[in-house]
């Protein structure tokens, strides 16, 4: 299978006057492969680099040193992003615009014609549920609707990979349900999605293999049921084992 | 091309879903409209201190308007972290720097159409007269100028981080060049040696926006410009607007956004 | 529903209660020997510095007369020192000397080249007609009128203010009236005023052809007129103003054929003009008169 997200030897070091120790080193030789028609669980403690992995595949931060590609295209151009669909952790967007006119301006920086923009738009709108609102400015949608709203906004373009962070954060049950549903959806379509969570429940039920990282390293990467057997029954048990947290049943 | 032009709609869209704009032309209007009821002399012939009352006015909101909203926009994309989605697309960032400018080149265009289009009834109210291609001559002035100081403050807000400090600079750089850039060497030849050199260089090197200020002219209904002067300084403003638009996406392009 | 209407009566209860209590507390204010609400709106919120002010505004009106070709502080100013719309209303001692046109004096530079190409460029007055040149707009000279009002009403003890926007209203603009206003104000504010009197008269002279009454004004001010110790200028200011006072006393005399009073005035003219030669050659053109016609 062909890797269409390909991350060598990645290292992104913080230099920044806020870190008082000097610098900080979010990724450390990161190497990552991510394979067209798979969903990829992206895992890791809170300020592992995961969100820092996937601003380097953006191309919104340069790494220190190695490489990154997207469809086989260094992610530095801007044409690697074309087929690609991101949602942002904390997805905020222009609070003065509806959610309409904001898919539509997204729309067309993916160059689409009117024609396949309206068509899109009306079927986005309707996946995520945000037909009664569409004409409401941002401003007053709550933070599901916010999320969702950043869903639909990742899929304008009809992408082949997606690039979720977090995409579960923020919504209620039946939300996050219904994000697993278009997830695997998606990958019924053929699609690739690579996205990050803290969920371990929702990423065993949709993901084909999954990436543990901590403190910038990764730790493990492969189907659920290989990261799981060795140890333990449990993705929790094996996941808080990784990252080096001893948990009272195992000792 | 398109790409530009949909993030310039955004930023238009921004500036008149705000209100700040609305505010700054009522202003304008009343206060211009009180000082025309004041009767001097019984003579409700006089005008031109009206039209230089109302120009100043029109000066100062665009520059407000032109300055308050640029500074605005890279910062607020950073903070809302709408720049994320926004990079994610095929968006170059420079595409991204164009397109804010359009947006708030354009933006101040339309409302130095209205704010014109004001001045032009008030002093026709008086005068019965209307000399179109003098108001168009000043008009296009002052939008190129404002070009100018679109150009800069987005340079600005990508090197300063805070966005009202970045304003409260280009407000002084520009009033300072607007009052004094004529006469920056005559000061020079008064100084002392090193700092004198310094002056000259920044009199050389800075846009002498009050080469735009024609508001003389339109108040005392002095003869237009040559047209072939009026040419070579809108030339001159564009070469400035692209100095700084380059040398704002060469800073912007070795940020990281997060 | 009740909510925000009673929030609403409340607000308005509190206006009435603010007004309520303004009333006795305005008066007191004035009442009160510190306070500066007792003069008008500029000596409330400026203060002292309102002079300054004023002066500026003065020379916006002669920037004005001169439709924006004017010298700044860092251009040459020698020709324009003293204003030339209070210069040609001829009550006013000038202090010009130099070029008119060229005080920005040769560009600098390519920069100062251009941006001459964006500014006024022509000497022309308003009362000429101003930058487009049309003659028959010399009532174009009432621009300059508010910005003199402005500066009055700032610093009323500035008479060049009242002489030069009673000269224009009446030569220009035909209403002797409001310039007979503006004088009289000018005397109200500065009591005794020769400058004022000697314009005063002369209104009454050219625009009433009252002769007499102007006689007794400009009696009035040779008699106010004192001589002062200060700058050369000073003087000459001040004896410029007795220097054309005696003239004009000294024409009427003529007029009326009093011969030896006019010899008279216009030897106390000389005394103190600092061009004596015009008027000594008068002086001789009358004895000559005099000797042929000899008073019976
Ligand atoms: N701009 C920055 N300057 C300095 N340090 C940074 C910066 N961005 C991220 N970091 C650091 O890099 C590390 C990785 O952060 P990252 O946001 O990738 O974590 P994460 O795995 O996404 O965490 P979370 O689950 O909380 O979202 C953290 O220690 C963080 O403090
Ligand atoms: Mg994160």
């Amino acid at each position: 299978m062909a890797a269409i997200l390909k991350a060598e030897n990645l290292r992104v070091e913080f230099r920044s006057r806020e870190a008082a120790q000097g610098t900080k080193v979010a990724l450390r030789g990161l190497n990552l492969e991510v394979n067209a028609g798979e969903v990829f669980g992206y895992l890791g403690p809170n300020g592992a680099g995961k969100t820092t992995t996937m601003n380097v595949l953006l191309g919104f931060v340069q790494p220190t040193s190695g490489a990154a590609s997207l469809f086989g295209i260094d992610v530095r151009q801007p044409i690697a992003r074309q087929r690609i669909g991101y949602l942002p952790e904390l997805t905020y967007y222009y609070k003065f615009l509806s959610a309409e006119e904001l898919l539509r301006f997204y729309s067309t920086l993916f160059g689409l014609s009117r024609l396949e923009a309206d068509r899109r738009i009306d079927e986005l709108l309707k996946l995520v549920e945000l037909e009664h609102a569409r004409k409401r400015p941002i401003r007053t949608y709550s933070k599901g609707m916010q999320q969702r709203a950043g869903l639909a906004q990742a899929l304008i373009n009809n992408p082949d990979l997606l690039v979720l962070d977090e995409p579960t954060s923020g919504l209620d049950p039946l939300g996050r349900m219904k994000v697993r549903q278009i997830i695997q959806r998606l990958k019924g379509e053929g699609k690739t999605v690579f996205f990050s969570s803290h969920e371990l429940g929702e990423v065993e039920t949709v993901c084909d293999r999954v990436g543990i990282i901590h403190q910038g390293e990764l730790k493990v990467v492969g189907p659920i049921s290989e990261i799981r057997q060795p140890r333990h029954a449990n993705l929790e048990q094996a996941f808080l084992e990784i990252i080096g947290f001893e948990t009272q049943s195992a000792s | 091309m398109k790409t530009i032009l949909a993030v310039a709609g955004v930023v238009i869209k921004e500036l008149y879903r705000r209100k700040d704009f609305y505010v700054l032309f009522i202003v304008t209007m009343l206060i211009c409209l009180i000082m025309a009821s004041v009767r001097i002399f019984n003579d409700d012939k006089i005008i031109r201190y009206l039209k230089e009352l109302c120009l100043l006015l029109v000066w100062v909101s665009s520059l407000v308007i032109a300055i308050t909203t640029t500074a605005r926009q890279i910062p607020a994309e950073r903070e809302n972290r709408t720049l994320l989605p926004l990079l994610a697309k095929p968006v170059t960032r420079t595409q991204l720097l164009l397109g804010k400018f359009l947006g708030c080149w354009l933006a101040c265009g339309i409302a130095l159409v209205c704010f014109y289009l004001f001045f032009g009834a008030l002093a026709a109210s008086r005068e019965h007269q209307w000399p179109l291609l003098n108001y168009f001559q000043a008009a296009s002035l002052h939008w190129f100028m404002l070009g100018i100081v679109i150009a800069m403050v987005l340079l600005g807000s990508l090197v300063f981080a805070a966005p009202s400090s970045n304003s409260t600079i280009c407000f002084v750089v520009v009033g300072g060049i607007l009052l004094l850039g004529r006469h920056l060497d005559s000061v020079a030849l008064t100084l002392p040696e090193p700092v004198r050199s310094v002056f000259l260089i920044i009199y050389y090197s800075i846009p002498h926006l009050e080469f735009f200020d024609v508001r003389d002219l339109i108040i005392h209904d002095w003869p237009l410009i040559h047209w072939g002067y009026y040419g070579l300084a809108l030339i001159y403003g564009i070469g400035y607007m692209v100095v700084f638009l380059t040398g704002a996406s060469l800073v912007f392009r070795r940020q990281s956004v997060n | 529903m009740s909510g925000p209407r009673i929030q609403i009566w409340f607000l308005i209860l509190l206006l009435v209660v603010c007004f309520a209590l303004a009333c006795p507390l305005q008066s007191r204010f004035v009442a009160w020997p510190g306070s500066r609400a007792n003069g008008d709106v500029f000596a409330i919120t400026l203060g002292e510095s309102r002079k300054l002010f004023a002066n500026e505004f003065f020379v916006k009106a002669d920037s004005y007369y001169h439709s924006g070709f004017y010298p700044t502080i860092f251009d040459d100013n020698r020709a324009f020192k003293t204003a030339h719309m209070a210069e040609d209303t001829g009550a006013v001692n000038s202090q010009n000397h130099g070029e008119e046109e060229s005080f920005m004096g040769p560009p600098r530079n390519w920069i100062d080249a251009f941006g001459r190409h964006f500014m006024p460029d022509r000497h022309t007055h308003l009362d000429e007609g101003g930058a487009s040149g049309d003659l028959s707009g010399s009532e174009g000279v009432r621009e300059i009128l508010p910005w003199l009002k402005l500066s009055a009403d700032l610093d009323p003890q500035n008479v060049q203010n009242y002489i030069v926007t009673a000269y224009w209203l009446r030569q220009r603009m035909h209403q002797p009236k409001t310039a007979q206003e503006v004088l009289l104000e000018g005397l109200h504010e500065n009591p005794g005023s020769c400058d004022i009197l000697f314009e005063l008269g002369r209104l009454y002279a050219e625009s009433d052809h009252d002769t007499n009454r102007a006689v007794n004004v400009w009696m009035a001010g040779l008699h106010n007129w004192r001589p002062v110790k200060g700058t050369e200028d000073e003087v000459a200011a001040n004896n410029f103003i007795y220097e054309k006072l005696a003239t004009q006393m000294g024409a009427e005399q003529a007029d009326v054929g009093n011969w030896q009073a006019a010899i008279q005035w216009f030897e106390k003219a000389k005394a103190v003009s600092k061009t004596p030669d015009g008027l000594q050659q008068m002086i001789e053109l009358l004895q000559q008169h005099h000797s042929i016609k000899p008073k019976p």
